[in-house]
């Protein structure tokens, strides 16, 4: 979110000190100082456009400071002279250590793509939750009031103040404030922030307003306990996912990040098999028997089974999905087979079920894209699940998922991580080119914000969104008896390569983190790729390593 | 008088003329197949409006089927197969070797041309399978044009 430096509040301010100085200014060359800008010079303060950035930086911050300071009875702030109009920023920052001095200083690498950077709220929520209500009319008025301001007694000089990034910052401190009251049951206070959120929401734009939105309705949920009546229902979310799809990189990138593993593990195989354990509407799979169809020596007999969750309207998508792919299995000239599994949740699988063939006949690989996470939910979930993986012996399993802490103990963490992130993700579906008002893109919105529901609004059980850092998956799985598969320079290539060819491919990075690839948004991990094998068996692709 | 005679000598000309052969490249349909074959896509397209031989030969899958490998190693024969069954190579090359090509230009290195046209190949794929029908995107209607994963190719890309 770009900052907008030419709203300025307060520029009528002081309208007779600014004459004298404006005739002073006006008489002079405007580029003297190297581009001024114009707006500030009216007021007598020479900042060049270049610093504006900065200014803007540092008046933000000390105007949170500001806040808390006011609430803690610091007023004689408000009698500070500025003596050199001319060094706004050098002012600025004379306050704000004053202010910080021995606490926390502000970031100086603060660079600012998003607003909700929550890095840089110094502390907790700046609103003391006892203090709330009256303390937000305050901050509010003051920061308003500066236009008219000779008369209020908190200054005896005005502040410039940008404005148009002000209800933005104010939006994420009382939804942090919210989730504070919520997290120690404070339940009448979150209710009346909640309603502010809402408020505050409208108006913003894009997607700032957006992921307010669906925060704000989810914690409205959680405090009046009134839970989505679908939220349960996984069919629908997998329809979802193909708008997903469609708008943005991360499902292509797991997909041919995981394929690329896949294939090669298969790479000297005759027959495979391959076990997806949430097959929705198999996306993943062309891109892999074309690969297969063009392999050097021909291609194996492939072998599916795909696993999904009941329908609501008992129709058998599993099946339609299998025959779509078994066309184009025809068309290529691949031998197929489809299976297909319908399992209410993993736990309920049992290998004996999918008919696995000795590894010397057909190879197994095992494909999991976000289906691990809920398992955690339940428990003892995951742990049957990979205990039923061991037992089909496979060659290689591929893991993605979300690359975000939403499973901690504590509330108000996982609320805030689950702000930074999703904030993160609708930043990048805004910047990606898709044109605004489709409906790929609403429908992508709202498959991002059924999760931010279920991870803010639900517990226990219907918490499935139980989102871990690959950091926790990989000691998960290593302590479970698997080794770690490098994703080879291939492998990375092709995800480079499949970004570059989105409009903002500038925004996106691919990241290479001990064998495992990253996609995240500018300098944020949103999503991890990770392969695995058993342990104490060897992969082909390490033979070939330790060969060359 | 002298008029008369230049008429004569004009005719006399003409009469030369004609009987020298004269040479339509129309008439030379394997010459003119090897002169497109080493064109660009956009002339190619071009060429296809010229006459009707033109755009009948211009139709030809051959010709683009160069177009997408003009500066890879020749495929191994088992691509064609494949790339006929999932629709051609003209259809490859204008849905997805052309944007990939142009799009990644700015990122291009000598050997990634073979990864390009694989990555091609696979975007090809998962763009048949997704025309294959069926009831694979919600509340779409049948005949509309779906949108598919390829869309993001042919979106103009803002610099």
């Amino acid at each position: 979110m770009k900052r907008d430096h030419q709203e300025i509040s307060g520029s009528g301010s002081k309208p007779a000190e600014s004459s004298s100085i404006k005739g002073k200014l006006w008489e002079e060359d405007p580029d003297a100082g190297g581009m001024d800008d114009e707006l500030l010079a009216v007021l007598g303060y020479k900042v060049r456009s270049s610093d504006m950035a900065d200014v803007a930086q540092k008046l933000e911050m000390l105007e949170k400071v500001m806040g808390t300071a006011q609430e803690d009875g610091i007023s004689q702030l408000g009698d500070t002279v500025h003596f050199n109009p001319s060094d706004l920023s050098g002012w600025v920052q004379n306050l704000l250590i004053e202010f910080n001095g021995p606490t926390t200083t502000p970031d100086p690498n603060f660079n600012d793509d998003s607003e909700y950077d929550l890095r840089a709220i110094p502390g907790v929520a700046a609103y003391p939750p006892v203090k709330s209500d009256p303390g937000l009319e305050n901050t509010r008025k003051r920061a308003k009031t500066e236009s008219s301001s000779s008369s209020s007694s908190t200054t005896t000089r005005p502040v410039v103040l940008i404005d148009s990034q002000e209800a933005g910052v104010r939006l994420v401190h009382t939804l942090m404030a919210c989730a504070e009251a919520v997290q120690q049951d404070n339940l009448k206070l979150a209710d009346a922030l909640v309603k502010h959120i809402g408020l505050l929401a409208s108006s913003q734009t894009g997607a700032m307003r957006k992921v307010a939105t669906y925060f704000a309705e989810a914690l409205a949920r959680r405090i009046y306990r009134i839970f989505p009546p679908d939220s349960l229902d996984p069919s629908y979310n997998d329809k979802l996912q193909i708008p997903f799809y469609e708008t943005c990189p991360y499902l292509k990138f797991a997909h041919f990040t995981a394929n690329q593993a896949i294939l090669e593990a298969f790479s000297m195989a005759s027959r495979v098999h391959v076990i997806d354990f949430g097959l929705k509407q198999g996306m993943q799979w062309p891109a892999l028997m074309q690969a297969l169809a063009l392999r050097p020596g021909g291609p194996p007999a492939f072998r599916l089974t795909g696993i999904g969750p009941p329908q609501p309207d008992n129709t058998d998508a599993l099946q339609q999905v299998g025959w779509k792919l078994a066309q184009l299995a025809e068309r290529i000239g691949i031998e197929f087979e489809f299976r297909g599994f319908v399992a209410n949740s993993l736990a309920d699988l049992e290998p004996e079920m999918l008919d696995i063939r000795p590894p010397e006949i057909e190879v197994v690989a095992v494909n999991a894209v976000f289906e691990l996470h809920p398992l955690l939910a339940r428990p003892g979930g995951i742990e049957k699940v990979v205990s039923s993986i061991k037992a089909m012996k496979p060659k290689i399993v591929t893991v993605v998922e979300q690359e975000a802490n939403h499973n901690g103990p504590v509330f108000l963490d996982r609320f805030t991580e689950a702000l930074h992130y999703y904030s993160t993700l609708f930043d990048s579906l805004e910047g990606s080119g898709v044109a605004p008002a489709s409906q790929d893109l609403a429908m992508s919105e709202l498959y991002l914000g059924r999760q931010i529901c279920n991870v803010v609004a639900c517990e226990g059980m219907d918490r499935v969104e139980r989102h871990e850092p690959l950091t926790q998956w990989r000691t998960r799985i290593e302590t479970a008896g698997f080794s770690p598969v490098h994703l080879g320079s291939n492998a990375y290539k092709q995800a480079s390569m499949l970004l570059a060819l989105f409009a903002s491919g500038d925004g996106y990075r691919v990241e290479e983190n001990n064998g495992c690839l990253m996609l995240g948004w500018h300098t944020r991990p949103l999503i991890a790729t990770s392969a695995w094998r058993l342990a104490g068996t060897e992969s082909g692709s390490e033979l070939t390593q330790e060969l060359s | 008088m002298v008029q008369n005679h230049h008429c004569e000598d004009h005719e006399t000309v003409g009469e030369n003329k004609e009987k020298r052969p004269k040479f339509f490249i129309n008439d030379h349909v394997d010459i003119l197949i090897e002169i497109l074959k080493r064109l660009d896509g956009r002339s190619l397209c071009v060429a296809a409006s010229v006459c009707r031989l033109w755009c009948t030969i211009a139709r030809n899958d051959s010709l683009w089927e160069n177009l997408c490998f003009r500066h890879v190693s020749p495929p191994s024969s088992s691509v064609r197969s494949v790339v006929l069954a999932l629709g051609g190579y003209k259809r490859l090359y204008t849905g997805c070797v052309r944007p990939v090509r142009s799009r990644l230009g700015r990122m291009r290195k000598a050997s990634w041309s073979r990864d390009e046209v694989q990555l091609s190949l696979s975007l090809f794929c998962v763009d048949y399978y997704e025309r294959l029908g069926g009831s694979n995107s919600s509340g779409r209607l049948v005949g509309e044009s779906s949108p598919s994963s390829l869309m993001f190719l042919c979106k103009p890309v803002n610099i």
